[in-house]
């Protein structure tokens, strides 16, 4: 085994996307046999150099050193072939098989096509063992928890000698015990010469078990430190947040005392009994990370998720289902555009009005120029950059598809437009375009609410910001200069 | 086909006005066109009026179960119940009409209703099964080609009780024949040709122009999405799937009267030749994309082949390979047109 001090070593690494440099110019080593914790913001970059180094995107330009060899992985199964293996968020396991068969899974012995049983299993099934007993390799891995999951493909990994374990957000989905156990293994792995890079948004826990840890700000390197010379997570905080010159953000003059929604006590399989209000003209914003719960709250108000508790629009109960919340007057912008908002391979014109049907036609009949009037209106007005009305919802770049997705709720005339994630995946012109036409509503008298897991965006549009943990609403305030968000990111992370 | 490189500032061409569903439907007829024409040339004697009205009229059934299976694959559902809804709903409609109690022989003995009861029993009993296809596939998500599947067993099955395996034929009121038989005044066209063609008009009417046509298609490009914009995606599935059972039972009751006889073996096989045409009219089975008037186009360029085949005096043996050539070299050339297309 090459003995190089560094086991990965990336020199000026750069990956674009059309109109973002999601990772610009990064270097850092990775020194062998380290817990290398990776952290930053949504959208810092970590997710896009994490596929770099695994094979699943391509690097523009710069250079990375496996055990001082190069090393361009062109695919996943390559980079684990060479030794660099992933524990993702969505776990690599087949449910209907059993865990000797998910062991080997890809990694069969054949003769003839036909499967072999060898040593390989029983190899593997020891290391396993040795990390975890009360697995059975007979059971089925449908039935295993997610954290056990976790350890067969971990000991997957172990047992085809990787020497780098990319684990993102491990912890995500895991109980407080199994975490305890989780790390366990993590110090087991380093012992057997398994170099762990860590990737998680839960401060404590870096501190807990990394050895060094590498900051990345929107796509930049900012430093790469051991944790013993960290001065705490107020430290860490102000690296990933840095001095981010915010968007000034104008307090409001007035405000409207109308309430337009009024939510008590919401609960079902993630909120846990949330109650706030939202008032006429207000922008209000949801923060949280990843998994906080806020994606599920707009879902239990626009009746797309079940919930127990009471839901008001205008003073008024409404039957939660998106077809009579739509009525009532809310709207939703979803979270996962291409796979709710959008219709990909439905035409511009026939996107827009799809919420608001009344308004291209009579008693059920379609009128082709009031759709063509329509469709024209919100191109022109959201500045959709296209050559027609009739092209595919798919041809278009991230950001225009968002001015469509926009269009529909806006053509519904919603009095309250819930957000989920306005901006992720558009690019930066497109961004500010969106956050003058949030302004714009508001100003107009709509309400708007924002859930997003971008700091800076929840900082220069929202008139009232509230923090999400763990299904709960942890902390609320008005916006202004005394807002901390190094305090905000405290409380997001978990901290008390 | 101009495409768009040099045409952008341009005002838009024809081929950029149109969608790509009326390009496929253009280009189907296209086809069409030029089989025929091969086959007036190489085939003796197909140049004929009555060869024509034949094409127009032979595959008149499947057309019409055609539209409620075209619609229904627009949405990503299927319905292979059809088949076998044609052959209960015309064994019931022979079964409620003919005469009680006449007989020693129980297949000539009915309930003895009148007429325009027993074909509206019938079709309700047609649209029970809609229902029970739409109830599987709406409310428990069992996916609609095994519920419809083991419907079009149902509804056979039903069929062959009722009949006792055989068919009905005896002691019909004599309106029975009526509707199946007549024609219009001074041609040998009979008037099911013509319901056959106001639906297919009624059907693109709506396809193009109303906003539950609309609803069809926003379904079938993205159901989670389509929900989540508030179209109602579980009461226009349901209604879709009674629709198509309807149709498929109107077909029966107008099969059944042509012969005055309910056959529980009937319409064996209609579900998929339902398929196929509107297969090779360009509906897509990935979802939100196809038109009724390709389905209708598709029914034509099967009887061409099939026409021109038994001019050729190609034994009827020969229908399945002919309808399969005609299925790969349609479907081929959808694809590559409409890549070209797209570019």
């Amino acid at each position: 085994m090459a003995s190089t001090e560094n086991v990965l070593e990336i020199r000026d690494l750069v990956k674009e996307f059309p109109g973002v440099r999601a990772v610009d110019n990064v270097s850092f080593d990775i020194k062998r046999n380290t817990v290398h914790c990776l952290v930053g913001e949504n959208g810092a970059g970590k997710s896009t150099l994490i596929k770099i180094l695994t094979g699943a995107y391509d690097r523009t330009s710069g250079s990375t050193l496996l055990n001082g060899r190069e090393y361009v992985p062109h695919d996943p199964k390559d980079a684990r072939e060479r030794g660099v293996t992933t524990l993702y968020q969505e776990l690599n396991v087949v449910d209907e098989l059993t865990v000797e068969d998910n062991l080997t899974l890809g990694l069969e012995d054949t003769t003839f096509w036909f499967i072999r049983k060898t040593d390989k299993v029983s190899d593997m099934i020891a290391v396993m063992n040795s990390i975890e007993p009360s697995i059975h390799p007979k059971q089925k891995v449908g039935s295993l928890s997610v954290a056990q999951k976790q350890i067969v493909e971990i000991s997957k990994a172990a047992a085809t000698e990787a020497d780098v374990l990319i684990m993102d957000e491990p912890t995500a989905a895991i109980t407080e015990g199994e975490i305890e156990r989780l790390f366990e293994i993590i110090q087991t792995l380093r012992e057997q010469n398994v170099t762990v890079i860590y990737i998680s948004h839960r401060l404590d826990e870096i501190f807990e078990i990394g050895d060094y840890v590498t900051v990345l700000r929107d796509g930049k390197h900012i430093d790469t430190k051991p944790l013993s010379e960290v001065d705490g997570r107020q430290e860490l905080i102000r690296m990933m947040i840095g001095r981010t010159v915010f968007e000034e953000y104008t307090p409001k003059e007035e405000t409207n005392p109308e309430l337009v929604l009024e939510v008590r006590n919401l609960r079902n399989h993630k909120l846990k009994d949330i109650s706030f209000n939202i008032r006429k003209g207000e922008i209000v914003g949801f923060y949280g990370l990843v998994g906080a719960g806020k994606t599920e709250l707009a879902r239990a108000i626009y009746g797309a998720d079940p919930f127990e508790g009471e839901i008001l629009l205008n003073g008024q109960p409404y039957t939660p289902t998106p077809q009579k919340a739509i009525e009532a007057g809310l709207a939703l912008v979803p979270e996962e555009r291409r796979s709710e908002g959008l219709f990909t391979i439905l035409t511009i014109r026939n996107n827009i009005p799809v919420m608001n049907m009344e308004s291209i036609s009579n008693h059920g009949w379609i009128s082709a120029s009031k759709e063509r009037g329509v469709a024209e209106e919100y191109v022109k007005k959201l500045n959709i950059a296209t050559d027609s009305i009739e092209k595919e919802a798919a041809k278009l770049s991230g950001g225009n598809q968002q001015k469509v997705v926009l269009s529909k709720c806006l053509n519904a005339d919603a009095d309250l437009l819930m957000m989920d994630e306005p901006t992720r995946g558009v690019d930066v012109g497109a961004k500010s375009e969106i956050y003058n036409i949030i302004r714009q509503l508001a100003a107009a008298g709509k309400s708007i609410m924002i859930c997003s897991s971008e700091l800076p965006e929840i900082m220069n549009l929202c008139d009232t910001i509230h923090l999400l943990f763990d299904g709960e609403l942890k902390a609320s305030m008005p916006n202004g200069d005394d807002v901390d968000s190094e305090e905000i990111l405290h409380i997001v992370t978990g901290g008390d | 086909m101009a495409t768009t490189t040099e045409n952008v500032q341009a005002k838009p061409s024809l081929g950029s006005r149109i969608s790509n569903e009326m390009f496929i439907v253009l280009l189907m007829i296209a086809v069409l066109v030029i089989l025929f024409v091969i086959a007036a040339i190489f085939v003796p004697g197909f140049m004929k009026g009555q060869t024509i009205v034949n094409i127009f009229t032979s595959n008149w059934y499947i057309i019409i179960i055609g539209i409620g299976v075209t619609f229904l694959l627009i949405t990503k559902n299927f319905d292979l119940s059809v088949g076998g809804v044609i052959a209960m709903t015309g064994v019931l409609s022979v079964y409620f009409s003919q005469a009680a109690n006449v007989s020693r022989n129980p297949l000539a003995n009915g309930l003895g209703l009148p007429y325009p009861v027993a074909i509206g029993l019938a079709l309700i009993c047609a649209m029970g099964i809609g229902l029970v296809n739409a109830f599987f596939v709406v409310r428990l998500r069992v996916p609609s080609i095994i519920i419809t599947l083991g419907t079009m067993m149902l509804a056979r099955g039903i069929g062959r009780i009722v009949t006792q395996g055989a068919q009905r034929n005896t002691s019909l009121p004599d309106e029975f024949g009526l509707i199946g038989n007549m024609t219009l005044p001074n041609t040998t066209i009979k008037i099911y040709v013509v319901i056959m063609v106001l639906l297919v008009i009624i059907a693109f009417v709506w396809e193009r122009k109303t906003v539950g046509g609309r609803r069809t298609y926003f379904i079938g490009a993205n159901s989670s999405a389509a929900r989540l914009s508030g179209v109602g995606v579980a009461r226009h599935l349901t209604l879709l799937f009674i629709m198509s059972s309807f149709l498929a039972g109107f077909t029966g009751i107008l099969m059944a009267s042509e012969y005055k006889a309910g056959i529980s073996s009937r319409a064996m096989g209609y579900e998929f030749d339902a398929l196929v045409v509107s297969l090779l009219g360009g509906v897509s089975i990935m979802g939100g994309f196809g038109s009724v008037l390709g389905m209708f186009v598709g029914a034509l360029i099967l009887a061409v082949v099939q026409s021109a085949a038994t001019g050729l005096l190609l034994s009827p043996e020969w229908n399945f390979i002919l309808k399969a050539i005609a299925v790969f070299i349609a479907i081929m050339a959808q694809g590559y047109f409409l890549r070209r297309r797209v570019g």
